[in-house]
């Protein structure tokens, strides 16, 4: 799973790390893992993939945490099958998202909760 | 700091130009900026040039090198400047600071990049790079993914349809075809692109809700503009002197869902005011503005952020025609990125040589009547660093 931070001087929460903090500049943080359940803030569904990827319709959103971590993560939804809506709640595991010469990488996967 | 202006612009065709190295691109334009200003045996002191990968794309480094060496302009300074999408506005504002700072009498500034060398899948990933690699490229995140995720907020907050998306691409079309440098020169029309039955074939998504008519081609191509002082320009030629008024810049958060507000192109409307402060002028005082139109969402996002429409207004204008040429503030007569192309690094100089034709009265069919203040925004990154440019035309 993911690393998020929160600033230790203002409040702030980040993810992905940052060696200052983007709201105050502060350089200590306290490090939490993002909980489980998040919901949907806006998301798109790619016909035309980059290198690496031998596929279509793979769905890439931006999620808000309970926690108020946002991150990005693949939607495990088929588009042309299944409801994708804003708000809608999904649960986080961390997963294969891609392969890269054999090996494969990990990331955040979301599915409707 | 002392004035700068630009003495000299030229381009090439942007399309896919087989025939011709990265290095032969950058010559070629490189020497009709040095022509158009009548540079003749003046020595060049400082040669930039923008490049977003040329490692990637062509597996070559050192290109600014390369570029003097094939214009024999040694021993001109020289260097690459990388700033993704924004390589080229960069370029300009370091040849700026070269001249401004006194440390160089003639600068150089050529933008170009040569995309088309590898297949389609390739350029998408080598674009991707420059997404936050661990919290967005993992993913297979693509650049229009990325503005396909901020169109669908976008359009929601402001009430955008996919018809006002369209009406950026017609618009912008249809100036390019007035251009004989554009990328893409076609007529394109709403029932072609969203309301015929079999527009879908012909125009399929890319990264909903964006189609293929709402991206910019992959292109090839290299854009130049020679700066120097007013003293020097006004020995080599009798054109009119375009000075460099203002310059701006600003950067934002790499990943997009650490934006407070994703919507909020904070970087665009700090490098726009930065500019229009350094220009003394405001966004009224603009005549033509070719703005970075790589997805159609953002020609209109931006013209709100960069001053010129209130959030929610820019479509509303352009549904009334105001940014067509002829209108009350023409956006991308050149055809824009989606018309003209987007080599990336040429970018943002092409948008200054459109500036220039422009406010000199040279951009035949497509010429904006009277401008004499020209603004350009050259978008790095998705919105993480940002180049605005105010040319004035003096009196």
């Amino acid at each position: 799973m993911i690393t998020a931070y929160k600033c230790k001087s203002c409040g702030q929460i980040m993810y992905p790390y940052h060696y200052r903090c983007i709201n105050c500049g502060g350089r200590e943080f306290e490090s939490f893992v993002p909980s489980t359940k998040a919901k949907l803030l806006t998301y798109t569904v790619i016909e035309q993939l980059p290198w690496g990827f031998d596929e279509r319709g793979r769905v890439l959103g931006v999620v808000e945490f309970s926690n108020k971590v946002r991150a990005m993560g693949l939607i495990d939804i088929d588009a042309d099958t299944e409801e994708i809506n804003i708000g809608m709640k999904l649960t986080a595991t961390w997963e294969p998202v891609r392969d890269t010469y054999g090996e494969k990488i990990y990331g955040l996967v979301f599915r409707p909760a | 700091m002392k004035p700068v202006v630009m003495a000299g612009a030229g381009m090439i065709p942007f399309e896919r130009r087989d025939d011709d190295t990265l290095i032969d691109m950058l010559a070629e334009a490189g020497l009709r900026a040095m022509d158009d200003a009548g540079l003749g045996d003046q020595p060049v002191d400082a040669v930039y040039v923008g490049n977003m990968a040329s490692g990637l794309f062509n597996h070559q480094v050192s290109v600014a090198s390369a570029l003097v060496d094939k214009l024999s302009l040694y021993p001109a300074a020289a260097e690459r400047i990388e700033n993704g999408p924004a390589s080229g506005g960069s370029a300009i504002k370091h040849g700026y600071q070269a001249i401004a700072s006194g440390m160089a009498d003639v600068v150089l500034v050529v933008g170009g990049e040569k995309m088309r060398e590898v297949i389609g899948p390739r350029a998408t990933d080598v674009v991707a790079c420059m997404a936050q690699p661990e919290a967005e490229y993992i993913y297979g995140v693509s650049l229009p993914a990325l503005a396909g995720m901020f169109a669908r907020l976008y359009m929601k907050a402001y009430g955008i349809t996919p018809e006002h998306l369209a009406q950026v691409a017609i618009k912008n079309h249809a100036n390019g075809l007035l251009n004989p440098y554009a990328h893409i020169r076609a007529r394109v029309t709403l029932e072609g692109i969203l309301t015929h039955p079999d527009s879908k074939v012909g125009n399929p998504i890319v990264a909903d809700p964006l189609r293929l008519y709402d991206c910019c081609p992959v292109s090839d191509g290299a854009a130049a503009v020679l700066l120097t002082t007013p003293e020097i320009a006004k020995k080599l030629s009798a054109k009119p002197a375009i000075t460099v008024a203002g310059i701006g810049q600003a950067t934002d958060t790499h990943a997009l869902h650490e934006r407070a507000d994703p919507t909020d192109l904070k970087a665009v409307t700090i490098a726009a005011q930065k500019a229009f402060e350094m220009a003394g002028c405001k966004p009224a005082d603009v005549d033509v503005a070719e703005l970075h139109d790589a997805f159609t969402i953002l020609e209109i996002a931006e013209s709100e952020h960069a001053g010129f429409f209130k959030k929610g207004e820019g479509a509303k204008a352009l549904a009334a025609g105001e940014t067509q040429i002829g209108g009350k503030l023409p956006i991308n007569p050149s055809g824009g990125l989606k018309a003209r192309g987007h080599p990336v690094g040429a970018t943002g100089v092409a948008q200054a040589v459109e500036l220039v034709w422009q406010l000199r009265g040279e951009a035949g069919e497509r010429q904006v009547k009277n401008a004499q203040t020209g603004f350009s925004l050259n978008f790095g990154g998705f919105g993480n660093n940002v180049v605005a440019l105010v040319l004035r035309r003096e009196k």
